[in-house]
């Protein structure tokens, strides 16, 4: 065991048998947080990013990159604020982001894949990896909530894009069909019909910005990057309220109807 | 208690094995009734084959007329994208066309009391025994489903490729597979990262003893300065990759376009001018016998003697048995469910003559209103019915009627129609 390691324990106060049994809870705890976090992740993405991270046709220049980082960052920025405050462990958005990624890629081999015929290059999820890592280690660094969502949360949406684009990137080469042109996504979404799921129903970009490149996908960016800042103050505090113990006394109404008696003492909150 | 413990195992187990079984379709039976009869009444369907290889194609053609008397609950056909109503993918989708214009794209501004021209070429792609209907997408309302006819896919699923050139010069051997070994290549990078990240703090004490070493205020053995230097190399790490990788990206794949939005806009078909006035006088539906009675005056306007040969809503079809133009407009591949047994019986199926103003009853009869739930038109809001009536001159040439009115149920048995 590493000296460091060993002095931790010490300052704790924990004998050999206790560290054993708090290693043993520490592993239990990791299983939890991982089916949990896994599975309220990835409903909060999908209900929240939805088309926009389920579909290769959805992942435009303009909503996809302002929305995905913007309501990705909550449930990291919370989890966060969790393992930094009591812990002093700089991974909670890294956590997060893993956690969403296993999920998803589950979802997307099960469901997608084998019960609903779509092929994976229809449903390629985006990641957040690179900006939750990004987010932690600004922490580490600052060690400060406010200077992380203000770095950290705005390096969030900043990492969002260019991390993505490697994987995203063959389908946006260009295609002739009928007489037009279409991205290789285009053709991904035409070719292989969602029946509940009609062109005109992405909500992506309508047109073209002749500044910054003639892509909107920077102001984009920038301006979740200044939301997420935002973002990240408000799911952290929630976090750490989320992660809060208080003992409420009872009511005299409710303490009678449980056939307390008044004069007994009450649980004051702590 | 182990009689409990059995039955539970017994059950697990007999659904474990029970063979999957496919859809056996997908959802038109729950569209209302005021949807499948007042608004897009599909006819000329048809499907090139019942029974197609992977990777061959079949090709669905037909028609649509938006009805006029178009329910208010349902939004304008102002943004329409025209597709194919299958369970997932299991045909791909090769070409499409609205009026002859491509319809990869959404078009705009239909014309109610109009009637639009489909074709879909589809390839089959998953092997079983699909429903597949032509299908409308009215945006505000959703889709509109036409009659559904059951395709055989024949062969393995492993076989289907979709290849395409890209204009930049990438040969995509399958659109199925495109850039997913890239793409999961990427993204498999980033997770090895990440999982070092956590491996580095996960490795040492970690909830408990962390906890109460804060507590204690040693918050300095928590985070040490070799943590804080492992930190700020993955800080410039993950920028200088992301940005790098983007970089690379765009080496790899310098021509590039955004995704592709904007309608299309196609004129209707030619206008053809009803022959007939229809006046609809009264409309009962009969719930023991399952009939749709109706009551009304065909004025003749044209200068053609015509027949009436058939009564289509909802995709059913009630043709007129002893009219042989309107048999002869029946596909031989056209979904039997969908055609009644009963035909069309009619109180007076003499030729109406040019100018002459006749009271017909006709009466469709089919089980096919409860299979199909459109009796349930009886407890909307807005009882009403519509459909088409096609009649034939002596030609065989067939002209098309829009005939719709409110619609009274029948709760007892009522003599039939043509009897009355």
């Amino acid at each position: 065991m590493l000296a460091i390691n060993r002095q931790v324990l010490d300052v704790a106060g924990l004998p050999p048998e206790a560290a054993r049994l708090s290693r043993i809870w520490d592993f239990l705890v990791v299983l939890a947080v991982i089916l949990l976090f896994m599975g309220a992740i990835h409903l909060h993405v999908m209900l929240t990013i939805g088309d926009w991270d389920m579909f290769i046709d959805w992942k435009d220049r303009q909503y996809w990159v302002l929305v995905t980082p913007i309501s990705m960052i909550m449930i990291p920025a919370a989890l966060q604020g969790v393992f930094w405050h009591y812990f002093r462990l700089p991974i909670g958005a890294t956590v997060g982001a893993v956690v969403l990624f296993i999920g998803t890629w589950i979802t997307r081999y099960v469901g997608w894949h084998l019960w609903g015929y779509f092929p994976f290059s229809m449903t390629i999820p985006a990641t957040m990896l690179a900006g939750a890592l990004a987010m932690d280690a600004t922490l580490l660094i600052v060690r400060n909530g406010l200077l992380t969502a203000t770095f950290g949360g705005f390096l969030f949406a900043l990492m969002f894009y260019p991390s993505n684009y490697a994987s995203l990137a063959p389908y946006y080469v260009p295609i002739e069909h009928q007489g037009m042109i279409a991205s290789a996504a285009d053709m991904i979404g035409y070719v292989f019909p969602r029946s509940g799921t009609p062109e005109y129903i992405r909500i992506i970009e309508r047109g073209t910005l002749r500044t910054f490149e003639g892509t909107s996908v920077w102001v984009s960016t920038a301006f979740a990057g200044f939301i997420c800042i935002f973002m990240h103050m408000i799911w952290w505090r929630i976090g750490l309220a989320f992660s809060t113990q208080k003992f409420v006394a009872n009511a005299k109404g409710v303490k009678a109807m449980m056939g307390l008696r008044d004069d007994e003492p009450v649980t004051k909150s702590a | 208690m182990r009689k409990t413990s059995l039955s539970a195992l017994l059950a697990l187990l007999t659904l474990l094995f029970v063979p999957e079984q496919p859809a056996q379709a997908h959802g038109e039976r729950a569209q209302e009734p005021y949807l499948r009869t007042r608004t897009a009444h599909w006819y000329d369907v048809k499907w090139s084959t019942r029974k197609v290889g992977v990777g061959e194609d079949m090709i669905v053609t037909g028609k649509f007329r938006l009805f006029g008397d178009w329910p208010d609950a349902v939004n304008a056909p102002s943004t329409v994208f025209v597709s194919n109503a299958t369970p997932g993918p299991v045909f791909a989708r090769v070409e499409s066309f609205l009026n002859g214009v491509p319809a990869r794209q959404s078009f705009r501004d239909l014309q109610i009391g109009r009637d639009y021209e489909y074709k879909m070429v589809l390839r089959g792609r998953v092997p079983g025994r699909h429903h597949v209907h032509p299908m409308i997408a009215v945006k505000g309302s959703g889709p509109l489903v036409g009659p559904g006819a059951w395709i055989d896919i024949t062969g393995s699923a492993r076989d289907f490729k979709f290849p395409l050139q890209a204009i930049s010069g990438e040969q995509i051997e399958d659109l199925q597979t495109w850039g997913v070994k890239n793409a999961i290549t990427w993204q498999l990078m980033w997770l090895l990262i990440a999982a070092a990240w956590l491996l580095w703090w996960l490795r040492r004490p970690l909830l408990i003893p962390r906890y109460m070493v804060l507590q204690k205020g040693r918050e300095d053995l928590l985070t040490t300065k070799l943590d804080l230097k492992v930190g700020v190399v993955l800080l410039i790490g993950v920028i200088v990759l992301a940005l790098g990788s983007y970089n690379w990206a765009r080496n790899q794949w310098p021509k590039t376009v955004p995704l592709q939005t904007g309608t299309m806009k196609t004129p209707p078909l030619p206008f053809d001018a009803s022959p007939v006035k229809v006046t609809v006088k009264e409309a009962r539906y009969d719930v023991p016998g399952r009939s749709m009675r109706v009551a009304m005056t065909v004025n003749n306007v044209s200068d053609k003697p015509l027949r009436i040969g058939e009564f289509a809503t909802a995709s059913l079809r009630f043709v007129n048995g002893n009219l042989d133009a309107a048999k002869a407009n029946v596909d031989p591949n056209f979904p039997h469910e969908l055609l009644a047994r009963n035909g069309l019986v009619l109180s007076d199926d003499s030729v109406i003559e040019p100018g002459q103003s006749k009271e017909i009853r006709f009466e469709a009869t089919d089980a096919a209103w409860e299979i199909e739930r459109l009796t349930s038109f009886l407890t909307d809001v807005e009882s009403r019915f519509g459909g088409l009536l096609f009649l034939f001159d002596d030609a065989g040439k067939r002209y098309i009627a829009e005939i719709g009115a409110p619609i009274l149920p029948v709760f007892r048995s009522v003599k039939v129609a043509a009897n009355d």
